[in-house]
C-alpha cells in the first residue's frame, strides 16, 4: 500500500514559492514522473516527499497516513540521488547494506544474505568489494538503485537518477528501470528535466512550471490534449510550432501565415480575439513545389523555404521560412520521412490540416482547442 | 598557411638563444632565496655541532672540521630536556586529539545539521578566534589557580596511575585551555571543508535512516580523514610550539611538569656568557617532534590541501 496523496502542498524559501498549492493523488504500485524545467519546484516536491523539506502549507499523505512532519526513515522511502550519493570510503557491499542496519528485524548474516540477493538482481554481485570510485557511472547508477531497492520500500523517489550517465546507456536504463519497478510493483516517483524520460516511462505524467501544476494525465493524452500551450511545448519532440496571431474574419491573420478556420475550429475560438495556433511538427505535411509559375494552393496550404535540414536517418527535420522573406527566420519546423530528403534553399508547399491544429488563448495560454483525433485511422497509400 | 616541416635537427642557436638575461635573474633570485632561507639552519646545525672553541674562531655555517667537532652540545641538551619531551607530549597529544575531533564536530553540527540559533553560536565561534592571548592570561591563571584548582583536585588521582606522576596533573589545564583555544579555528577549517562535500551524502544516509551521531560516525568521520591530517599538524604544532599558556600556568622552567618551550629560553645561559652550541642543540631537539610528524603526514597534508581548496 503505497499510495500518495499531496493535498494543497505548497513550499515557500523566504518570499520564493518553490512549489505553489499542488494536489496529486499517486495511486498504489503506480509509476509517476514529475517533469519541467529547471526550477520548476519538482525536485522541492520530491524532497518534501523524501521528509528532506518541511511543507510550509498544505498535507502530505503516504499511504493514507500524514508524513507533513514525520523523519524521513519512518516514512518507508527510498531515495535515488541525481549524483548517487554513495559512501566513498565504504565498499559497495556496505553501501547497500548501510540502510539495511537501522531496519528492524534482520540479523547480521540476514542483512549480508538481503545485499547479495539485491546485487544479484541488479547484477552487481562481483562488484560488491569495490569502492564507489572504482566504479563506471553506470555501475555507480546500479548500486545506487541497489540500495534503495534493498529495504523494500513502500515507495520510491527518484531525482534525475539518468542525467548523469551518458545517452546510450540512459537509454538502457530507462528500460531497466522500467522493468525493476513493474518486478517490484512499488510506487516510484521520478523527477527529470527530460521529456523524452517522461513520455517513455511514466504511467501518467505531473508537469510542473513555476511551482504550480499544469497538468496530470497518461502520456499520450498529454502529448495528443495538453492543457495549456505551456504543456504542448514542452511534451514531444521536436518542440510543437507556435504561431501567434490574432482573430480575423476568415480564420486566423499572423505574423507570417493566414490560415482559414474550419467549422470545428470557428466554434472553439469563439470570442477570443489573441490566439495561438499550435501544430506538431509531424502533422506539417511537406511536398516538393508545384513547377508551374502560378502554384495552385489549397486554403490550408503555403509557399515556404526549406532553411535547414537535419537528417536522423528515421526522419528528418526541416527548419522551414516563409518563401517571401529572409532566411534567417524560422516559421515552421516539420518533420518527414527519413526517404524525404529536401535541400536547404528547396521551395516546398506545406500543408497544415486544420484537423491537426491545436488553439490556445494568446494571454492565459489555455487550451481552447485541441487536435481532432482519429480513433481508426484510415490507411491509404 | 599551415605549417607541417618536422623538426629532425636540433638547432644548437635556439638553445644557446634560452639563456638569456631573464633566464639568468631567474636562477639567481632562486640561489639567493635558497641561502637567504637556509643559510640560518646551516649555521644553527654547524654551532650545534661544534666546540666553544671552534664556534668562536671559525666562520658560523662551515662545518666543524678536526677537532671543532663536538656531540657534548647534543648530549647534554637532550639530558636537559629528555624530561620536558615527556611533559610535551603529554600535553600535546592528548589537547590536539581532543581539539580536532571536537572541532570536527562542531563543524558537523554547524554545516550539516539545520537547527535554530546556528548562527549565534558559528558568530561566537568566530569571535573565539579574535580574542589575544594576553588578554586573557590573568584571568586564566586567577581561574586554574584559584576558582578552579584543577591540578590541586587531580594530583592525587595522577599519583595513582602508573608512568604518571602527581605533578603531572598540572599539565591537565594547560590541555583544556589549549583545546577551548584551539577549537574555533579547527572548527573553520573543517566547516569549509564539510560545506564542499556533497549535500546527498547527509541526505542519502538520512533516509537510510541514520541518526545524526551515526551519520557523523560513519559517514563524516571517515570521509574528513585528509582533513584531519591538515589540522592534526596544524594544531598539534601550535600546542607543542606555544609558550605563553605554559609560561602562565606552570610555576616555572625548573618545576618537573614544565614543557620544552618553557626550559628552552634559560637553557645554555649563564653567568659566563651563553653557549650558542648548547642553545642551538637545544633549539633542534625541541624542532625535532613537529618535523617526523610533517615527514610522517605529508601526503595526508597535501591531500588534504588539496580536497579543501578543490
Amino acid at each position: 500500500m503505497g499510495s500518495i496523496q499531496l493535498d494543497h502542498l505548497t513550499k515557500r524559501f523566504g518570499e520564493t514559492v518553490a512549489v505553489e498549492d499542488v494536489t496529486l493523488d499517486i495511486a498504489d504500485s503506480e509509476f509517476l514522473v514529475l517533469v519541467g524545467p529547471s526550477g520548476c519546484g519538482k525536485s522541492t516536491t520530491l524532497r518534501m516527499l523524501a521528509g528532506l523539506e518541511t511543507p510550509t502549507a498544505g498535507d502530505l499523505y503516504i499511504a493514507g497516513e500524514h508524513m507533513n512532519y514525520r523523519v524521513p526513515q519512518n516514512r518507508d522511502i527510498a531515495m535515488v540521488f541525481q549524483d548517487y550519493a554513495l559512501y566513498p570510503h565504504m565498499t559497495i557491499h556496505e553501501n547497500v547494506r548501510f540502510g539495511l542496519e537501522e531496519e528492524a528485524g534482520y540479523t547480521d548474516s540476514e542483512m549480508d544474505e538481503r545485499v547479495e540477493e539485491v546485487a544479484e538482481t541488479l547484477g552487481i554481485d562481483d562488484l560488491l568489494d569495490r569502492k564507489p570510485g572504482e566504479l563506471s557511472g553506470g555501475q555507480q547508477q546500479r548500486v545506487a538503485l541497489g540500495r534503495a531497492i534493498v529495504r523494500d520500500p513502500e515507495v520510491f523517489l527518484m531525482d534525475e537518477p539518468l542525467a548523469n550517465l551518458d545517452a546510450k546507456l540512459r537509454a538502457k536504463m530507462r528500460t531497466e528501470l522500467q522493468r525493476l519497478q513493474a518486478d517490484l510493483d512499488v510506487t516510484t516517483v521520478y523527477v527529470t528535466h527530460n521529456q523524452t524520460e517522461a513520455m517513455t516511462m511514466g504511467d501518467r505524467i505531473a508537469v510542473l512550471n513555476d511551482g504550480q501544476l499544469q497538468q496530470v494525465g497518461e502520456p499520450l493524452e498529454l502529448y495528443h490534449e495538453p492543457a495549456n500551450q505551456f504543456v504542448a511545448g514542452f511534451i514531444g519532440e521536436p518542440m510543437m510550432n507556435f504561431l501567434h496571431g490574432n482573430r480575423a474574419d476568415a480564420g486566423f491573420v499572423g505574423e507570417h501565415i493566414e490560415y482559414p478556420f474550419d467549422e470545428r475550429l470557428e466554434r472553439a475560438v469563439d470570442g477570443v480575439d489573441d490566439l495561438v495556433l499550435g501544430v506538431r511538427p509531424e502533422a506539417v505535411d511537406v511536398r516538393r513545389a508545384d513547377e508551374s509559375s502560378a502554384p495552385n494552393l489549397g486554403p490550408h496550404e503555403f509557399e515556404m523555404t526549406v532553411s535547414v535540414t537535419e537528417t536522423h536517418g528515421d526522419q528528418n527535420i526541416l527548419s522551414l521560412t516563409h518563401a517571401a522573406e529572409s532566411v534567417d527566420h524560422d516559421v515552421l519546423r516539420a518533420v518527414t520521412d527519413g526517404m524525404h530528403i529536401v535541400k536547404p534553399g528547396e521551395p516546398v508547399t506545406v500543408a497544415i490540416d486544420p484537423e491537426t491544429i491545436h488553439v490556445f488563448d494568446g494571454k492565459t495560454g489555455k487550451t481552447i482547442c485541441n487536435r481532432r483525433i482519429e480513433t481508426a485511422r484510415e490507411l491509404t497509400i | 598557411m599551415s605549417q607541417s616541416t618536422p623538426d629532425t635537427n636540433i638547432d644548437v642557436a635556439s638553445v644557446v638563444e634560452d639563456v638569456n638575461l631573464r633566464r639568468i635573474g631567474h636562477y639567481t633570485l632562486i640561489i639567493f632565496f635558497l641561502g637567504f632561507f637556509l643559510l640560518p639552519l646551516v649555521t644553527g646545525i654547524m654551532t650545534a655541532l661544534k666546540t666553544n672553541e671552534a664556534i668562536a674562531r671559525t666562520v658560523p655555517f662551515m662545518p666543524p672540521l678536526g677537532g671543532g667537532f663536538t656531540l657534548a652540545n647534543l648530549e647534554y641538551a637532550f639530558s636537559q630536556l629528555s624530561h620536558a619531551f615527556i611533559n610535551s607530549l603529554l600535553m600535546a597529544i592528548p589537547a590536539t586529539i581532543i581539539n580536532v575531533l571536537l572541532a570536527s564536530m562542531a563543524a558537523f553540527g554547524l554545516t550539516m545539521v539545520k537547527w535554530r540559533g546556528q548562527l549565534v553560536i558559528l558568530i561566537l565561534f568566530l569571535i573565539g578566534i579574535f580574542v589575544p592571548y594576553q588578554a586573557v592570561l590573568v584571568p586564566l591563571a586567577r581561574f586554574w589557580n584559584n576558582t578552579f584548582p584543577l591540578a590541586d583536585m587531580l594530583s592525587p588521582l595522577f599519583a595513582g596511575i602508573p608512568l604518571l606522576q602527581s605533578y603531572h596533573a598540572d599539565l591537565v589545564p594547560l590541555i583544556i585551555t589549549h583545546v577551548a583555544y584551539g577549537i574555533p579555528i579547527c572548527m573553520i577549517l573543517f566547516r569549509s571543508y564539510y560545506q564542499s562535500l556533497p549535500n546527498s551524502l547527509v541526505e542519502a544516509a538520512k533516509i537510510d535512516g541514520a541518526s545524526i551521531t551515526k551519520i557523523y560516525r560513519r559517514i563524516i568521520l571517515p570521509i574528513s580523514k585528509p582533513m584531519f591530517g591538515v589540522v592534526f599538524i596544524y594544531q598539534f604544532t601550535q600546542i607543542y610550539n606555544e609558550f605563553l599558556f605554559s609560561f602562565t600556568l606552570v610555576s616555572s622552567a625548573s618545576s618537573p611538569e614544565a614543557p620544552v618551550t618553557l626550559i628552552i629560553p634559560a637553557i645554555g645561559t649563564s653567568t659566563s656568557g651563553i653557549d650558542f652550541g648548547i642553545r642551538m642543540s637545544a633549539a633542534f631537539l625541541a624542532a625535532l617532534p613537529t618535523i617526523i610528524l610533517y615527514v610522517a603526514f605529508a601526503e595526508q597534508f597535501a591531500k588534504g590541501l588539496e580536497t579543501e581548496s578543490g
